[in-house]
């Protein structure tokens, strides 16, 4: 019993001074960024109940958090993901004179995933959405605040993007093949895009710079989650780990009452070393 | 790039088809040595124990990899599959002593694999997990069943126990860590057609030699 005095529970730490110091570094250079681009901070409390979400996340997803009973017997969890957080938070209250809104938030989340070796983690999150506007100007804009926050901090960064309605267009036996890559090259996928989501994809790539994003029309999970449109991660020096992901999500606000289009991204602090 | 090869039952014909494929593999003599890592032909070759491969391309530690569909699932490994392997194939079972007692508690390598089993069959069972020499268990009735691979049939047997039922079937497979084909995509793409090719080369000499 004497180990439980210095260890802690899987997956989290404290920060000690120094940490502590160069995470407010980077909180401050992110915030200044985001503010300057004309968002807005909300704070998220760092439980809510499970019910409200049971739409939204799959079933892996919920999996993948904290939950108990609270004390009135109901159950809740610990803040996994922020975006459908934002989403129960905002749609009570949206005004349509007030769209788009530019909105940002951080703080931790805690996965757990007890199957899998070492992603049990309490994460640092900064992320923005931009609520209220389906034009592809917003996902541009909101694909380019990625990158230069990522240059911001030295990264030259590669962004691998893809348009997740892309899924309805295959049967399900197709979808998995993309997903496990076993079959349908990009150019197989290009050949089935209806026209609209080809001139979509061809306007998103004519606005983006194209040494730094790289549109991958076979970059598919099987569950798309709650993404409706283009999805993307952004990639620093270390290849193997997204520093950054977001993409489009419309139909998150509108299982909270009221609907609104949204975008944004989500920065996970830790892998920004 | 980096490749993981399984070390045990699957490397010799793993870094056979590697060859075949036209990489530079790891020599034998390399191999004599205890060294684990190699550089060869521009690729970092790691070798590790066949159940850390999928750990390894899960977190991106290596970029490829080749493990058996046991090691997949029992590790709920997300990395990309594209290519099924024709060799080291073998079956995941259901083995009990003769005249065991209905199915109650289960010695395994694989609880994971085991719990989902149960669980489809709506079985109630409790899962052991175990490290090894898992049959022992069906002998020394630790357990009234076992689930474990079964290649020749060999062990199970030299320990006078049963087949019951079959719980997978297994055979290798190349694996992709999921960023390192976003990242890496034209040479990973080359990396599984080289591959691709090479298995429909050897196909099309055994059918050539039957003919």
């Amino acid at each position: 019993m004497v180990e439980k005095k210095l260890r802690y529970p899987t997956g989290v730490r404290p920060l000690l001074i120094e940490e502590t110091a160069r995470r407010k570094r980077i909180e401050s250079r992110f915030v200044n960024i985001l503010e300057d681009a004309g968002f807005a901070e909300v704070v998220l409390p760092i439980i809510d109940y499970v019910d409200p979400y049971a739409s939204i996340l799959s079933r892996e997803n919920s999996r993948s958090s904290y939950r108990f009973v609270d004390r009135e017997g109901d159950l809740v969890a610990i803040r996994s993901d922020f975006t459908p957080m934002v989403a129960r938070a905002l749609a009570p209250a949206l005004d349509a004179s007030q769209m788009p809104l530019r909105i940002f938030y951080r703080g931790d989340v805690i996965r757990c995933d007890a199957s899998r070796l070492g992603v049990n983690r309490e994460l640092f999150q900064i992320g923005a959405e931009l609520v209220g506007d389906p034009s592809l100007d917003a996902d541009v804009e909101v694909m380019n605040l990625a990158v230069k926050i990522a240059r911001e901090f030295g990264i030259q960064p590669r962004v691998v993007y893809n348009d997740t309605s892309i899924a309805a267009l295959l049967s399900d036996e197709e979808r998995r093949a993309v997903a496990t890559k076993r079959a349908l090259a990009p150019a197989d996928i290009a050949r089935r895009l209806t026209p609209e989501i080809s001139a979509r994809l061809e306007s998103v790539a004519a606005a983006l710079d194209p040494s730094t994003f790289a549109l991958h029309l076979d970059d598919l999970d099987e569950d798309t989650g709650y993404y409706t449109g283009i999805r993307f991660r952004l990639f620093g020096p270390d290849s193997r780990k997204a520093i950054a992901q977001g993409g489009r999500y419309d139909d998150v606000y509108q299982r909270f009452g009221t609907p609104a289009a949204a975008a944004g991204f989500t920065f996970t602090i830790d892998d920004l070393d | 790039m980096r490749i993981a090869i399984p070390k045990g039952r699957l490397q010799d014909r793993t870094l056979e088809l590697f060859a075949a494929a036209g990489f530079d593999t790891p020599a034998e003599s390399d191999l004599r040595t205890r060294r684990l890592v190699f550089q060869r032909g521009g690729i970092e070759w790691i070798f590790v124990k066949d159940c850390d491969v999928p750990v390894y391309v899960e977190h991106g530690a290596a970029d490829v990899g080749v493990a058996g569909l046991d090691q997949i699932l029992e590790h709920n490994c997300s990395a990309y599959q594209p290519v099924e392997l024709d060799f080291g194939r073998c079956r995941l079972m259901l083995i009990a002593a003769p005249g065991a007692p209905p199915l109650t508690k289960i010695a395994t390598k694989y609880p994971r694999i085991a719990r989902q089993w149960l669980e489809q069959r709506g079985v109630r069972a409790e899962v052991i997990p175990l490290g090894g020499s898992v049959e022992l268990a069906a002998v020394l009735n630790l357990t009234s069943h076992v689930i474990d691979l079964v290649e020749t049939g060999e062990t199970v047997r030299v320990h006078k126990l049963e087949l019951q039922d079959v719980v997978a079937e297994i055979s290798p497979r190349l694996i992709i860590g999921k960023n390192a084909y976003r990242t890496e995509t034209t040479r990973i793409r080359q990396l599984i057609g080289r591959i691709e090719n090479a298995l429909e080369a050897k196909n099309a000499t055994a059918v050539s030699r039957i003919a």
